[in-house]
């Protein structure tokens, strides 16, 4: 985002060989679809006297797969800012925050807290998230 | 004349009294005559005024020096980290996928409690819809319609002129449905607070799974660590795989939430495209302006640069030096 971006991007954008180029439109992809379809179609009327119940089962499996992949979403940036909090980065801050979560626990059996642990848990996660910005990006769309 | 003559007699008459204080006082104002009194009685004037200096300085800043924080880091609120959004670069347009996607996630998300007021379907055709899906959106809602030969008001479906319609009637009805708390309006909101696109992302996705050990919460709110003081009204709302993409991007919180934020950046500066653009233009055109003014100069300069100062000395002569 600094200055020497800005640069490249002038230079590519004013070389006439240059191309630019949208995203495919989502339309696309019906027609890629339908040609297999098809063939199936045709492999399933070829087979139909053969076994029919022997293609269709493995189509049942891809989609539970499918299904499960899309059940399955895990947020990238927990998964990164939970490994930025155990590496040696932010080892300090967690150690402060965790020995902080101790005292307080320990203050609330005996009775009543004193304190709260906001400023470590600030830190932390300041820490983790300045480590884990950058990687995020490159992992989202 | 007169004054010395009367001078004279007087400082001889007082000249031994006054030997000392003459040699003090004209120490006072040089350093002439040092070797008679002791250093420190010497520097005396420095030394208090420059105690004096010194002490003004100190009770200055016992008074006014330490600035005093009322508040604390959580009320505060933890300061965003620093996204590396592509929007927001110089030559950059928005992500209209992205946009897309966004409005998705508001729509489906956030428009349950958060108006977008200032926005109207016509400004989502071309960016985010296209007419004819922005037109079936607006004709989802309706809107009164000129009065009729009675002069009541009828409903009508809406058109493109019409704004995407508030969840509640009014202010007072936000707050009641909301625990208390009123859902600001999102058509300015990355430019009404401090971090913008960095803070509101953060906010999103910044819920801890429970608040750390000792906060007190009031009841009914919850804990944020960017929100100042950390007590806000709105739970978490993303969760992952909550929408799902028409165009397949697996929905994690964080996609989620960088969708929404450029939305949302989108409906604060709709005009973001359009002024980088032009921002383009200038920069051509003051270059090739620049060029064509470097060509001029040098063209109208030629004659003056390419002249050759000669000196022509006189023919020698036979003069006697």
């Amino acid at each position: 985002m600094g200055i020497w971006d800005a640069f490249s991007e002038i230079v590519e954008a004013v070389t006439p060989w240059g191309v630019v180029e949208a995203e495919a439109p989502a339309a696309a992809e019906e027609p890629q679809e339908a040609p297999e379809a098809k063939v199936e179609e045709k492999k399933e009327e070829e087979s139909k006297e053969e076994e029919p119940a022997a293609e269709e089962e493995p189509e049942e499996e891809e989609e539970e797969e499918e299904e499960e992949d899309e059940d399955e979403i895990k947020d990238p940036k927990e998964e990164l800012e939970e490994e930025c909090k155990n590496s040696p980065q932010c080892s300090p801050a967690k150690h402060h925050f965790d020995e902080c979560v101790e005292r307080v626990h320990q203050q609330e059996s005996e009775g009543e807290a004193k304190e709260d642990c906001v400023e470590e848990f600030f830190h932390l996660a300041h820490c983790a998230t300045a480590c884990a910005a950058p990687k995020l990006w490159s992992k989202l769309k | 004349m007169l004054a010395r003559s009367t001078l004279r007699p007087a400082r001889a008459l007082n000249g031994l009294r006054n030997a000392a204080v003459n040699v003090s006082k004209r120490a006072a104002s040089t350093s002439s005559g040092a070797a008679e009194a002791s250093p420190a009685r010497l520097n005396l004037a420095a030394i208090a005024s420059t105690t004096l200096a010194a002490g003004s300085m100190a009770w200055y800043y016992h008074l006014y020096g330490p600035v005093a924080f009322a508040s604390s880091p959580a009320e505060e609120g933890l300061h965003p980290t620093q996204y590396p959004w592509v929007h927001q670069q110089f030559f950059k347009s928005f992500d209209h996928q992205a946009l897309r996607r966004g409005f998705q996630v508001y729509r489906e998300v956030c428009a349950s409690c958060h108006s977008l007021s200032r926005v109207p379907y016509r400004a989502l055709v071309g960016t985010i819809l296209t007419v004819d899906e922005a037109k079936a959106l607006a004709e989802e809602n309706e809107y009164p319609d000129e009065p009729d030969e009675q002069g009541e008001i009828p409903m009508r479906p809406g058109k493109l002129a019409d704004y995407i319609p508030p969840p509640y009637k009014n202010d007072e009805a936000a707050r009641f449905a909301n625990n208390g708390a009123l859902p600001p309006d999102l058509s300015l909101i990355v430019k009404a607070r401090h971090g913008g696109c960095d803070y509101i992302f953060s906010l999103l996705t910044g819920y801890p799974e429970e608040p750390p050990a000792g906060v007190k919460l009031a009841p009914g709110m919850n804990f944020n660590p960017y929100f100042p003081g950390t007590g806000i009204g709105m739970a978490r709302v993303l969760y992952d795989g909550l929408v799902e993409y028409e165009d397949g991007t697996p929905a994690s919180t964080s996609q989620m939430a960088k969708d929404v934020v450029e939305f949302l950046n989108w409906a604060a500066e709709p005009e973001m495209d359009d002024r980088k653009k032009m921002g383009m233009k200038v920069l051509v055109a003051t270059t090739a302006l620049w060029a064509i003014s470097v060509y001029v100069k040098r063209y109208k300069w030629a004659w003056l640069k390419s002249r050759k100062l000669v000196y022509d000395p006189p023919a020698e002569t036979k003069v006697r030096r």
